[in-house]
């Protein structure tokens, strides 16, 4: 429990403060907290003024009484308002007076009031107000503000208001202002640790899966929480990053399988024929054309190993960045014109239905390659006699181009295998090529994000790609 | 042909010095891309056989440095790059041909008799080609021998037409392919046969001279008289 709470506590203190969701709430609490002392200043400020200029205003009031009783009847008048005004009986007022009065004679004579006698100022005047003025113990030390003026040259007369009234909206005011900063400080941090635990879960999360991904845990993905906000989104990249560079390394790892595999038969039949020629060969004539047929089993290797390389090439999709608009009803066409004689001197007939002017965006040479294999393997693998016909029709925004023939087919159960690598369906085995041709057509179709479909032609076979137009 | 190799893999030159020489052609041999540059630059060869990868500058700068020098020598790449855009790349850098390593000694040799041909400024300003008793109007896409019209499809005119620029010379069948059809892989399929044979029928069907040579093991030739 103590280990957790100070691992809990260092938590805090060494990451949720130092997250960005976490400073950007402190941020905004100062902020608003600003914001708020410049309003509350304000406030306080108009707040103060006008209850100065209300006071003021009842000062005036009072004064007035006062002089209008010492203008029409001279001094007794006056002393008779102030009396009044005091509330009659001026001996011992149960309250601390709100309204202080002073009407002195000369020689500071003090005439009516609740005041002890004053220095004569006039105009505007603050002072403390008269400690015994008041029977509360508690009560603080007040100032009294208040007017002074001569209602002749020797009588002087004040009338002052205390300002405790004044001070209590005050103190309201800032006492508001105190709760408003500590709130603010603690719903600012709260968030901010909420969301600062919030987003470092699930950044942990992310860590947590890249550190699998690096200890070769090449399935982990990170888990969506389907919101679609930024991490989200983030996330998500990163899987699919994940998600092609596992496809790249399965291609890297059965790239080198097959090189492995697959050029050793090849290379033992080389190495055989090479120590079968110096075994064997009588004469010079035995040796070269030992020779010449270890060169053609050279080549065939060279042409595995260059096909393997292209496969890589095309799947590790660098290519795509050479895409660009062409006709590939022109490239059809010269395909048809191109293996025309070739399918002739095959014994087979060759047909075309291909709409003109369909313009898509890819690889021009690439897609050659890819319509030449599949056109080399209605060639090689059908019996003399095959009518093949090469289509193309646009359906809406697809390009759909096809190779098809009546030869023999292919099961449904080998459709899918004969696009692997080396993979040679049984029946034509002696036919040639090196069983690489549909694998890379595959990869090409791949990279043009489609697939090749293989179909029932009835009969035969029909091998068909959906193009982007 | 006075030529230049450029190549670090000196098993390799030797064979391919040895191969020329047998052929009665002067090769001189620069074995990293700086001393490449610098007897290129002279501008005494024919063809320059360049490799990619060389010690201390490589064979798309060598190239680059060249054209920008104004040396027009016609440059064939030798080079195990042979990924899908390293041929665009080193074309764009000014190169004239291709080939990839391991290659047949007779492809070389074809090729660069080919390029030593072409004269160092692109000329094509002619409309008509005549190799004996053939003549080809090349704005028209017209072809006759012995003055009697020959129906070609265009392919076989473009094949025609490459022969004919290079008569006497003996071309490939991988050349084939890259020229005339851009083909820059290998059809496991007798393209080049198949057209071969109809083209040479279109042109012996008023004649009797066969014009075309199958070199073997090699690839073909068009036959110009003396």
């Amino acid at each position: 429990m103590r280990r957790h709470s100070v691992s809990s506590y260092r938590f805090l203190n060494t990451r949720v403060l130092k997250t960005e969701s976490f400073r950007l709430a402190a941020l905004f609490a100062v902020l608003f907290l600003g914001f708020a002392a410049v309003l509350f200043t304000a406030v306080f400020l108009i707040v103060d003024d006008m209850q100065t200029q209300e006071l003021l205003t009842t000062i005036d009031a009072d004064l007035n009484t006062v002089r209008n009783g010492y203008l029409k009847e001279g001094v007794p008048e006056a002393i008779e308002v102030v009396q009044q005004r005091l509330g009659v009986s001026d001996k011992a007022p149960a309250r601390r007076p709100e309204s202080y009065v002073l009407l002195q004679g000369p020689n500071r004579v003090k005439l009516a009031g609740n005041l002890p006698v004053l220095q004569p100022q006039t105009g505007i005047v603050s002072l403390p107000a008269p400690s015994d003025a008041g029977s509360r113990v508690d009560s603080k030390p007040s100032t009294v503000l208040g007017k002074g003026e001569f209602l002749d040259a020797e009588t002087y007369l004040f009338v002052g208001r205390d300002t405790a009234s004044v001070a209590a909206t005050r103190a309201r005011i800032l006492n508001a202002f105190a709760w408003l900063t500590a709130i603010t400080i603690i719903l600012a941090t709260l968030g901010g640790v909420f969301f600062s635990v919030q987003f470092l879960r699930r950044l942990d999360a992310i860590t947590r899966t890249c550190n699998g991904i690096m200890q070769g845990r090449f399935d982990d993905r990170i888990a969506l929480r389907g919101s679609g906000d930024e991490l989200d989104r983030l996330s998500q990249a990163i899987n699919s990053m994940l998600d092609r560079i596992a496809a790249l390394l399965d291609n890297l790892r059965q790239t080198s399988s097959d090189v492995a595999h697959d050029l050793r038969t090849p290379l033992t039949h080389l190495r055989q024929r090479l120590e079968d020629a110096r075994t064997n060969s009588a004469s010079v004539a035995d040796y070269s054309s030992a020779v010449t047929r270890a060169i053609g089993d050279t080549d065939e290797i060279l042409s595995i190993f260059t096909a393997l390389l292209r496969i890589s090439q095309i799947e590790a999709g660098t290519r795509q960045a050479t895409f660009a608009p062409f006709s590939l009803s022109d490239l059809l066409e010269r395909l048809f014109e191109t293996y025309l004689p070739v399918a002739e001197d095959h014994g087979d007939t060759l047909r075309r239905a291909i709409e003109p002017n369909v313009v898509i965006h890819g690889d021009a040479e690439l897609l050659l390659q890819l319509f030449s294999n599949l056109l080399e393997n209605a060639i090689h693998h059908t019996p003399s006699g095959t009518v093949i016909a090469i289509e193309l029709k646009a359906v809406d925004a697809l390009a759909v181009a096809s190779v098809g023939d009546n030869g023999p087919g292919v099961s449904a159960a080998e459709r899918e295998k004969v696009f692997r690598r080396f993979y040679r369906v049984v029946s034509s085995r002696s036919a040639p090529g090196n069983g690489l041709g549909l694998a890379l057509a595959a990869a090409i179709a791949a990279l043009h994000r489609t697939r090749i479909e293989l179909a029932d032609n009835h009969p035969g076979l029909r091998a068909s790609l959906a193009l982007t137009i | 042909m006075n030529l230049l190799l450029v190549e670090d893999d000196l098993e390799l030159a030797r064979s391919v010095i040895g191969g020329f020489r047998d052929q009665h052609d002067d090769i001189d041999h620069a074995g990293d891309g700086a001393s490449g540059l610098r007897m290129a630059s002279s501008g005494a060869y024919q063809v320059v056989i360049l490799d990619r990868m060389l010690p201390h500058m490589d064979g798309l700068t060598v190239v680059k440095r060249m054209r920008s020098l104004s040396i027009m020598t016609p440059v064939i790449y030798l080079t195990t790059m042979g990924g899908i855009d390293d041929r665009v790349h080193g074309l764009e850098a000014g190169g004239d041909d291709y080939l990839v390593k391991p290659f047949a000694f007779v492809e070389l040799l074809a090729r660069v008799r080919v390029l030593a041909r072409r004269p160092a400024i692109a000329q094509d300003a002619a409309t008509r080609l005549r190799v004996g008793a053939i003549e080809m109007d090349l704005v028209a896409r017209s072809a006759q021998r012995g003055g009697k019209a020959l129906e070609l499809l265009p392919q076989e005119f473009r094949l025609l037409e490459y022969l004919m620029r290079n008569a006497n010379r003996v071309v490939t069948r991988k050349m084939l392919l890259e020229k005339v059809w851009d083909m820059h892989f290998d059809p496991h399929t007798s393209v080049v046969e198949s057209h071969i044979s109809r083209l040479r029928a279109k042109l012996n069907e008023y004649a009797d001279t066969e014009l075309i040579q199958t070199v073997r093991g090699t690839g073909y030739k068009l036959l110009a008289p003396p």
